[in-house]
Parts: C-alpha cells; sequence; structure tokens
C-alpha cells in the first residue's frame, strides 16, 4: 500500500508524466500549473516554463497564483510582454506544450471556457477564453486537464479550436501540422484522440474506475480503447514535492475556499 | 494624442480621477493581475462614476467590485477569474443576465492587439488567424463587426485575420516607481502594460513611491510609460493590495476570499463595498483601517524580501571632445587653435 493520495494528487501526476524533458511549456493556473511544476521539479528538469504574461524561465518554488505572479521565483530569465509571448515566442513555434483546463469539450476536443446557455440567455461565465485559443492553435501540442467541466455533444460557445470536425479539417484550417490536444486527463480517466478520424477515445482509467461511470458522463458513443492502461498512482515523491509546492492544489478549490475562509473568519476575530 | 508637459503632476486619487474621468468614456486596465490599479480603481467606484466601457485581459475582484457599483455598463474581456467556481452566481453572471452590462469576448492576444494597433497609431493588426473558425471571431457582441476583419494578405493571397486598433479615453497604472512628471517604471510581469498605456489617450498613474528624475535618468530601461502620456501621478504605497508588486509585497490571498465570499450574497457584497470602499478616504485610510481589522503582523507578513536586480551602468566618460587640458581629442587642438583654423578657412561669417 502506498500513500494516501487526493484526485488532484493523481491527475497532476498523470498530466506531469506527458512533460518531456528540455521542452517549452506554456502552462496557465491551477492544475495545470502544478502539473509543469511537478515535471521540472521530477523528469524534466530543463523543460523551459512560460506563462502568457511574459515570464520565461520562471523557475517556481511555489505554485503561481495566476499567469502573472512573478512571486513564485527567484527571478527568470526573459521579461517580455504578452504579444511578445504570442508572436516571437509561440507564432515562431518554440512552443513545445500548453496545459489547459477544460469547462466543455466535444469529442474532437474542441473546448468552451466562456460561458453557458445561449447568447441572452446566459447561465453562468466562465473564465473566458484568456490565452487557450492561441495557446491550444499554436503550440505544439495541448495537454488538457478537466475536472468539474462537461462533454457535451455540441459546445454552448466555441473558444478554443481542437480537432475541429475531425480528419484534416483542423489542418486545413491553417493551424500548424501535428498540432492539436494529445490528451485529456478527468477525475475519472485518461482520454486521447485517435490518429486519423481525430475523434476522442477512452485510453485509460483511474484505479477503481469503471467503463460504465465514464461512459455515463459522455453523451456520445466513445470509443474505447483495446487495451486500457490504469493511471499509476502517484509516488510518495510527487506527493511530497506537490503538497510542499502546492497544497491548495492538493486539497482542490472547493476544500481550499473552506479552508481559507476558516482563515479569514479567524484573522478577522483576532483584529476586532 | 494630447501631450502631457507638466514637470510636477502630483495629485491625489481623488483629484485625478476627478479631474480626468467622465462619464460614459472608456479606459483599459493597463496592468492586469499583477500590480493591479486598485487605489485608482476603488476611487472610480468612490465618485460613483457611471456608464464606462472597461478593456480587461484578465480580471480577478476589480471587474466584480465595478460591477457591483455600477460603474461600467460595457465589458471588453479575455479572462475573468470564477474564484468560486461554478456554484457560486458571480456579480459579473447577475450583471449580464439582468442586462446591466453588455460583455465582448475576447482573447489575450487578440485584445492586446487591439491595443498596440491603437497604441502605433495603426488602423488594424494581423493577428494569428487560428480562432477564425471559434465563436470569439464568430458571434459579435455590442462591438458588432469592429473588432475582426479577415483580408487577403497583399504579397501572397493567403486569408488573413486583423483586428481593429483602439485607443480607449484613459488607461489605470500602478507601478512601482514615477518621477513628478510620470515616467512610471514597472518591473516583474509586463503583461499588457506597455500597449494598454500606450493605446490610451491618457494615463493615471499611481506608484508605490515617487523617485527623483536622476533615478529615472539611470534606468530608463525600466520606464514603461513616458511622462508625456500620462496626465496625473499619485503617490500610493499599497496602491496595488491584494494584488502583488515586486519589491514592496506579494498577493494578500486571505483578503481576497473575504471578497469573493461576500460577493456572491448582494447583501454581504454592499457590506464589504462600504467598508472598504465608501467608508474609508483613500489608500491611506484604508491600510490603516486593514491594520486596525487585521493587526499590523498581518499586513507585514506580506512585505517583499530583497532580490535586487544588479544595476546596469549607464556610464560613460561624460566627457566632450575637449579634454581636460582643453585639447580636442579628435584635432589635436585648443579651442583657440580651432577658431583660428575656421578664420583661416574663410569658414566665418562677418554678421556685422
Amino acid at each position: 500500500m502506498g500513500t494516501k493520495f487526493t484526485i488532484q494528487e493523481l491527475i497532476v501526476s498523470r498530466a506531469a508524466k506527458e512533460l518531456k524533458d528540455r521542452e517549452f511549456v506554456v502552462i496557465g493556473q491551477g492544475i495545470a500549473m502544478a502539473a509543469g511544476v511537478l515535471a521540472r521539479r521530477t523528469h524534466a528538469p530543463n523543460s523551459v516554463i512560460l506563462t502568457e504574461a511574459g515570464l520565461l524561465g520562471i523557475d517556481p518554488f511555489k505554485v503561481p497564483l495566476h499567469i502573472a505572479d512573478p512571486t513564485c521565483t527567484r527571478g527568470f530569465t526573459y521579461s517580455c510582454d504578452m504579444i511578445d509571448i504570442f508572436t516571437t515566442v509561440l507564432n515562431q513555434g518554440y512552443v513545445d506544450v500548453t496545459f489547459l483546463g477544460v469547462g466543455q469539450i466535444d469529442r474532437f476536443g474542441n473546448m468552451n471556457s466562456s460561458y453557458l446557455g445561449e447568447p441572452g440567455n446566459y447561465t453562468t461565465r466562465m473564465t473566458g477564453a484568456g490565452g487557450a485559443p492561441e495557446f491550444i492553435g499554436y503550440a505544439g501540442r495541448a495537454i488538457l486537464t478537466m475536472s468539474g467541466g462537461t462533454f457535451v455533444e455540441k459546445l454552448d460557445y466555441f473558444t478554443s479550436p481542437g480537432y475541429l470536425e475531425g480528419g484534416d479539417s483542423r489542418y486545413a484550417a491553417g493551424m500548424p501540422e501535428g498540432s492539436g490536444p494529445s490528451v485529456l486527463i478527468t477525475t475519472r480517466g485518461v482520454f486521447k484522440f485517435d490518429e486519423t478520424s481525430k475523434e476522442m477515445y477512452l485510453a485509460g482509467l483511474h484505479p477503481g474506475v469503471t467503463v460504465d461511470e465514464i461512459r455515463a458522463e459522455v453523451p456520445w458513443d466513445l470509443k474505447i480503447a483495446d487495451r486500457l492502461e490504469t493511471t499509476p498512482a502517484p509516488t510518495e515523491e510527487e506527493i511530497a514535492i506537490l503538497r510542499s509546492f502546492a497544497p491548495d492544489i492538493t486539497m482542490g478549490r472547493k476544500l481550499q475556499l473552506e479552508v481559507v475562509m476558516k482563515q479569514v473568519i479567524n484573522l478577522l476575530s483576532k483584529g476586532a | 494624442m494630447e501631450k502631457y508637459m507638466d514637470a510636477d503632476k502630483r495629485m491625489t486619487a481623488a483629484e485625478a480621477i476627478g479631474r480626468f474621468v467622465n462619464d460614459g468614456e472608456s479606459f483599459v486596465f493597463a496592468n492586469c493581475l499583477y500590480c493591479m490599479p486598485l487605489a485608482l480603481t476603488h476611487e472610480l467606484i468612490r465618485q460613483g462614476k457611471k456608464n464606462l466601457m472597461a478593456f480587461q485581459q484578465g480580471g480577478i475582484e476589480e471587474i466584480d467590485q465595478l460591477i457591483l457599483s455600477k460603474v461600467i455598463d460595457r465589458l471588453v474581456l479575455a479572462y475573468n477569474f470564477r474564484a468560486g467556481g461554478p456554484r457560486i452566481v458571480s456579480p459579473l453572471d447577475r450583471a449580464i443576465k439582468e442586462g446591466q452590462v453588455a460583455v465582448e469576448e475576447m482573447t489575450n492576444h487578440t485584445l492586446l492587439s487591439m491595443m498596440k494597433a491603437g497604441a502605433m497609431g495603426y488602423p488594424f493588426l494581423p493577428v494569428l488567424p487560428g480562432i477564425k473558425v471559434t465563436d470569439v471571431v464568430r458571434r459579435n457582441g455590442f462591438m458588432g463587426n469592429q473588432r475582426f476583419a479577415r483580408l487577403p494578405d497583399p504579397f501572397t493571397g493567403k486569408d488573413t485575420l486583423v483586428v481593429k486598433g483602439f485607443n480607449p479615453d484613459f488607461a489605470l497604472i500602478h507601478v512601482q516607481r514615477a518621477d513628478r512628471a510620470g515616467n512610471g517604471q514597472l518591473w516583474g510581469a509586463m503583461i499588457n502594460s506597455k500597449w494598454a498605456a500606450l493605446a490610451a489617450k491618457k494615463v493615471i498613474l499611481s506608484c508605490e513611491e515617487i523617485v527623483d528624475t536622476e533615478v529615472i535618468m539611470s534606468s530608463p530601461h525600466l520606464t514603461i510609460v513616458p511622462s508625456h502620456k500620462v496626465c496625473a501621478v499619485v503617490e500610493c504605497p499599497w496602491g496595488a493590495h491584494p494584488s502583488e508588486v515586486l519589491g514592496h509585497y506579494d498577493y494578500d490571498f486571505p483578503f481576497r476570499v473575504l471578497f469573493v465570499g461576500s460577493a456572491a450574497n448582494p447583501d454581504a457584497a454592499k457590506f464589504w463595498l462600504d467598508e472598504w470602499i465608501h467608508k474609508v478616504k483613500d489608500r491611506q485610510e484604508y491600510i490603516r483601517h486593514y491594520v486596525k481589522r487585521f493587526g499590523r503582523d498581518t499586513l507585514e507578513a506580506f512585505r517583499a524580501k530583497p532580490f535586487k536586480s544588479v544595476p546596469a551602468d549607464y556610464g560613460s566618460t561624460f566627457s566632450r571632445d575637449w579634454d581636460d587640458q582643453g585639447y580636442s581629442r579628435s584635432m589635436g587642438m585648443t579651442m583657440q587653435e580651432f577658431v583660428a583654423m575656421l578664420d583661416a578657412k574663410g569658414a566665418l561669417i562677418d554678421g556685422n
């Protein structure tokens, strides 16, 4: 029996394995950020982490609060602006990998992170596009993570291009050959994309999860790989790194709000 | 563009917002996420500004604060944190549903490219065309077709995507230091600051400290907004709290959670705005109130430890062609010999 872990730790550890050493990786916030940092602390020490806020070559000693948080690192190697990142770095092909979180996703890996509902009948605003559309459009590949998001037949809003209508449609629309989402890691399993049709299929299950549980979440007839991998549990080392680096990611956002709220109430009663 | 040439533009945040902001104008946050101009933003709220149109790359709490206070009615937005997750109905959610605010969805790259084009005085600028297949381009909001257009590349004929240049009426920016004229120096995350500030017709600047122009002269590479763009300079320590400013302070996460927790409920939100904006006169009083409420130690825990940039040396010999003995380095003669030479060559004109 290994150390017990949280679902966030499992996702982060699995996502981190997708990053290779010496790659340029753009990271967003949350789980994605933690995965990039974990990879750099374990098997990819020479990877270069950058954020769209113009921080290149950061060496985070904690998970940054957001993409423009320079307090996560003791300096960095290149300070530029957001236009520089999207043009001179991304558009020139230097970015190997982008990590992205998912709100809604369809069978070809197209994503919605803007809002739920219809125009004129909004229900919930998600974060908005941010840098996701261009990063998934132009990075070498995209590693997607989803916790709290949903699989849908049709996106409420089409924010970020996956494989469009499948097949070669993404590349016909002008995005770099070979680019696109390579893997999606959810709270239940691991999904990949068929080489020819570009349709998403189930490639692996997290420990204790069944195919039926996954099928219940996916509104289309999901294809299943002949051999399903079982997601390896995070190692002792990974768990130790994550808990020291990113206790907030380890516990997840819901628990984090609860815990920090308690701290705020303590502070309030201290001052009064 | 108007040129702001006063040598001393120091004033209070109240004066700056009072003098330079009119209802109905458009403005851009020239810092987002990092080093946010929150003292200035709170002044917009305190003065009850109305019907403003905001450009924001990445919002944390300021958008909800402006919405709750009914300051903005149009919002051009690339990203806005959902601190409470999808379970919480945010003020922005409520305002969109009730029609209090219209939102135009952009991406970070394309929104900032609109500012960069505006800053350069260009009518439009090419952007990465991949998003032409997405709803960001296909669905228009209140700006209608005044965002994107597709044009053939004049050299190759290939289909390209361009964005329109914009010049907001004003920008709000917070920086580490500036001189009295407003040469503003920022370091850390540069994000949108340069292009947003330069796109605006004028910049309202607050800073952690005012420094002598000599300091600026020795480190011009740090100047992100030049004084001729700046109409007001507000010295304002802790002016970005609860966001972070390198060399000064880290972000204050518990304080942010206090707002997020309050924002979900209209009564609690009103209580928060009263306590932290309306019942304090300015940022100084806000900090005094913070210290009273949470203790000096709580605030001081966020204070940055130094990690100094190795200074760039802007030195030279600081000498003209004439050396200490009065000889020209390039001609090997004295001033007297030089004038005699000019005369001998017939180069001197007798004006009498």
